[in-house]
């Protein structure tokens, strides 16, 4: 039952606070374009604009320049109660005085809606998220884990186009927050409610969203699937920020026929995906993620092309973790499913190898630096 | 009421601390108090309690005092309300200083303002005759409730203050995203959450309204209170009996509404249950509310601000809105010799009380949530009884008490300390005073302070092998140097600015700088009140920075590191 309505458009959204030499640019020029029903999270670290980007969608925040457009219609000028959108706050924001019921009323009781209408969705909601026990209860008489889920019923009962979500999870222990990332997920799918969701913890992004919007200093660094920023980051930091790396330095890199990148590592020459820009930046790196790599013991007593020192070794029963000192730099890497009989000991040489297909070739990340600050 | 520190039984240094504090509010409180009770069932005190309702006089005395303080507490906490609420949420410039300006009354002397009113807007005032041609009287019910709304809403100001910045901007902002407009979000989230502030703002000023005496007897004119009343009963009257019979009328609905509020106080933390605050609060935009706010809290702004400049002014012309002439004459008289005497005792005796106090709220605040397990709500609040008791009642308890040694059977356990003929000249019983009447602020915001320290922190210092003593001064009492400076400035300013309790107390030998202000205003010689009211707040000013400066410089390492954060 994914509703039609609810597209969100971005327009060039930004935010500067104060003036003069204390202005600080929180948000500029974020574009983006969020279609009916999906759920598109806000990931980065903290600073760097997300809270003050979700604000200014909720209204909480007035853009210095830009649009949000909701369904076509611009809603800058409208202040945060005429907007259909709800809200769940990092602090929850129950409120203290009221009980979960009339918490959860708080909003259709402000639509004038009938006694017994208010009834009946209250009680299907909490019946819904299982809270219905709890109804009489105060705030503060409920766990975490309740809370959030009060402040998500308050937010959904009211029907509203977009939900949004400041991290909301960032209170609760780290088994409370897997299970409610899966709930909220749910609910949100069922619903069919356009959902915009702010974390700054990525395995958050990865398991909950149908599209990840990476942010650093203010600007938007990548958009796109989770498969994307994993496997395809547009940057070092996206890469970096998201899942562990290994970044290893390549020679030679030139464009292949076939129309990939054709870099050398460890002697080996390979064909691999790259990013636009990589083949014009002076130092490429090539990211490849620790899984992707396997390790087996060399016979050599010195490593050669292709091979390091296990400088570190530890298991973990369903895998094994190496770090290799090697020629391209310290590679990690992870092995799932290890024998044990076969982990190769610290001090002994290994030999690495991965599939090309799951390297990804990157601009190093300090010529852009130099870059944007001559600017 | 807060986690206290693991242990079996109480530590050595506990045990002496326990014992000292209960001695000392014992003798310092708890005896006075129950002099009176005693006294107030002799004859001419027991007529007054028996008949209390049905005797007009007294009944109306009653009446008066009641009336008084309903209506004080009510335009108290609707202004200090209105003030909190537009510097909490409304966007204008000046703000900090507006702040200053309203905390200012808390430290005045009490006289500063019934006198300026009664020049300002009395059946000669400046204003309302020179300006308007109208000749008020002011003396009676307007007037008080007049003056004593001016000296105390800063009480509910700085209360409700406090509350809103504590609020979650978060929840404000609930409400509007679920569909209230800002007026509808004030009404049905703010209002009500406010409303443990409310109750407990009316309580204080209640309390603040019916204990006052200074007021009453300047501009009180015939309507008469019980603390007006018990103090006739001292001094014209010639009756203690009598006295403890009103001061005992005084007393029970005071200490009633007190344990009311701190009950009231309990039910507060309803509020900060969720979260932190984080972010910023929404402030007033709609043009129509800023004005309503802004024009009331500019009025009463200016009001007080007229109130200093005719203190500061008519202490420097000959007779103020008459002869408008400047003039040292006020100064000259008075530093010439006749106020020389009291304001060396004054100072002296504050800033030996100071410490003492500060130090014993310190101790009764780190007892109370650290060490005394059964029995701290109790010790709590004998502890705040010095300033729960209205000041004339402690005025009159101590002169019943101390104006002669106190004996069991033969065996003098304490000496005379007060009235004329005592050791020092009655000096130890204004100390006495002073300490019992100041520590409770220290108290307060030691308690405040130490709720918020992890108490591991001190016991790690007892792992490491300090004892209960060592660990309080060197652990306990620098993490709490911030509240301790508070209560310091605290106790010296309330110890040069109180008058009821003292007024029973001073002696030819001790004569105390507020008395003699209120001798003056007796008089009608305002010129003097003013140059002794500028004298007394340039002493506060002058002493208050030394001490603050010395506090600050033996505590510096120690300011804050250790208090955990967000
Ligand atoms: N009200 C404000 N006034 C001034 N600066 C602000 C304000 N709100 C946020 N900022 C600044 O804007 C930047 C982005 O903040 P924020 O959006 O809260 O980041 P995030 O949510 O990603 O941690 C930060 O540098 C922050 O200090
Ligand atoms: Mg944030």
């Amino acid at each position: 039952m994914a509703s039609k309505t609810g597209s969100l458009k971005l327009e060039r959204l930004t935010k500067e606070f104060g003036n003069g030499k204390e202005k600080v640019v929180a948000v500029r020029e974020l574009s983006l374009t969020i279609n009916p029903g999906e759920f598109v999270t806000l990931l980065g670290p903290s600073g760097c604009g997300k809270t003050t980007a979700l604000r200014m969608i909720a209204g909480f925040e007035t853009p210095t320049s830009g649009n949000v457009l909701l369904d076509g219609e611009n809603l800058v000028a409208m202040t945060p109660d005429k907007r259909p959108m709800g809200m769940v706050f990092q602090s929850y924001a129950l409120f203290p005085h009221m009980t979960v019921f009339d918490n959860v009323a708080y909003g259709l009781r402000i639509k004038k809606m009938s006694a017994a209408e208010i009834k009946t969705a209250v009680a299907e909601v909490l019946e819904s998220m299982s809270l219905s026990h709890l109804a009489n209860r105060a705030p503060n008489q409920l766990s975490g884990g309740q809370q959030q889920r009060v402040a998500l019923a308050r937010a959904m009962v009211v029907r509203p186009k977009v939900l949004l979500f400041d991290e909301p999870l960032s209170n609760l222990d780290a088994k409370l927050r897997a299970q409610m990332r899966i709930e909220i997920r749910n609910i949100q799918r069922r619903l069919g409610i356009t959902s915009i969701f702010v974390t700054h913890d990525q395995d958050e992004a990865m398991s909950l969203s149908d599209r990840i919007v990476v942010m650093r200093n203010a600007v938007v660094e990548q958009v796109g699937n989770p498969d994307e920023v994993y496997r395809r980051p547009a940057s070092v930091f996206v890469a970096d920020f998201i899942g562990r790396s290994n970044f290893l330095k390549v020679e030679n890199a030139k464009k292949a026929r076939s129309g990939k990148a054709s870099v050398v590592v460890g002697g080996v020459e390979l064909e691999v995906a790259a990013q636009e820009n990589a083949l014009s930046s002076k130092h490429p790196v090539l990211l490849v993620r620790p899984e992707s790599i396997s390790v087996t013991a060399a016979r050599s007593a010195k490593p050669g092309k292709s091979e390091g020192v296990v400088s570190n070794v530890v298991f973990y029963g369903n895998h094994v973790e190496y770090t290799l000192d090697t020629d391209e730099g310290l590679i990690l890497a992870v092995v799932s499913d290890p024998i044990y009989e076969e982990i190769v000991p610290v001090g002994k040489v290994a030999r690495y190898s991965f599939d090309e297909e799951r390297a990804w070739l990157l601009p190093s990340e300090s010529e852009r630096a130099t870059k944007e600050d001559q600017e | 009421m807060a986690i206290k520190t693991s242990g079996a039984r109480y530590d050595i240094f506990t045990k002496i601390a326990l014992v000292l504090v209960v001695l000392i509010i014992g003798f310092l409180i708890l005896l006075p108090l129950a002099n009176i009770l005693v006294y107030s069932t002799q004859p001419s005190g027991s007529a007054i309690l028996t008949n209390s309702w049905s005797d007009i006089v007294t009944r109306d005395i009653i009446w008066n005092t009641i009336k008084l303080g309903l209506s004080v507490a009510f335009l108290g906490t609707l202004l200090g309300f209105i003030m909190a609420y537009t510097q909490a949420r409304v966007e204008f410039r000046g703000k900090k200083i507006l702040h200053i300006i309203n905390l200012i009354p808390i430290i005045s002397p009490p006289f500063a303002f019934a006198t300026a009113v009664i020049v300002l807007f009395g059946r000669s005032g400046i204003i309302t005759r020179g300006v308007f041609d109208w000749r008020p009287t002011l003396y009676g019910f307007p007037g008080l409730v007049l003056v004593l709304t001016l000296s105390f809403f800063p009480i509910a100001y700085m209360n409700l203050l406090g509350m809103l910045r504590s609020l979650d901007p978060a929840l404000d902002e609930a409400g509007s995203s679920l569909g209230a407009s800002k007026w509808k979000v004030f009404k049905t989230v703010t209002l009500p959450l406010l409303i443990p502030g409310f109750a407990g703002s009316f309580l204080l000023l209640f309390i603040e309204a019916i204990a006052d005496l200074a007021n009453p007897i300047i501009i009180g004119g015939n309507y008469t209170v019980l603390a007006s009343r018990a103090y006739m009963a001292i001094n014209g009257d010639y009756d203690i009996s009598l006295a403890a019979g009103y001061s005992t009328l005084l007393l029970l609905p005071a200490l009633l509404v007190f344990l009311i509020q701190r009950y009231w106080a309990q039910k507060r933390s309803v509020v900060s249950v969720t979260g932190k605050p984080s972010g910023r609060p929404t402030m007033v935009t709609s043009k129509p509310a800023k004005f309503f706010l802004l024009s009331i809290t500019g009025l009463l702004t200016s009001l007080v601000i007229l109130v200093y400049l005719t203190v500061v002014f008519g202490a420097f012309v000959k007779i103020i809105g008459v002869n408008n002439e400047f003039t040292l004459d006020n100064f000259r008289y008075l530093l010439g010799g006749f106020a020389n005497g009291a304001i060396k005792t004054t100072a002296t005796l504050a800033l030996i009380a100071t410490p003492i106090a500060g130090i014993f709220g310190m101790v009764i605040a780190w007892l109370v949530i650290r060490k005394v397990r059964r029995g701290a709500e109790a010790l709590d609040f004998l502890g705040m009884l010095g300033i729960a008791v209205p000041g004339t009642v402690i005025g009159i308890g101590y002169a019943i008490t101390y104006n002669d040694p106190v004996k069991i059977g033969d065996f003098t356990v304490f000496p005379q300390v007060g009235g004329g003929g005592a050791i020092l000249g009655g000096a130890i019983a204004i100390v006495m005073v002073y300490i019992i009447r100041s520590s409770p602020a220290g108290q307060r915001s030691g308690i405040a302070q130490l709720q918020q320290i992890d108490p591991a922190i001190e016991e790690a210092s007892a792992s490491l092998g300090a004892s209960g003593g060592k660990t309080f001064r060197l652990v306990t009492l620098p993490l709490i140097s911030g509240a301790f400076l508070s209560g310091l400035m605290y106790a010296f300013a309330h110890s040069m600015t109180t008058l009821s309790p003292i007024i029973f107390l001073v002696t030819p030998d001790t004569s105390i700088l507020t008395q003699k202000i209120l001798a003056e205003a007796d008089q009608g010689r305002y010129g003097n009140v003013f140059a002794l009211c500028c004298i007394l707040i340039v002493l506060i000013m002058i002493i208050g920075g030394l001490i603050n400066l010395f506090v600050r410089k033996t505590q510096v390492s120690v300011d804050r590191p250790m208090v955990t954060g967000r």
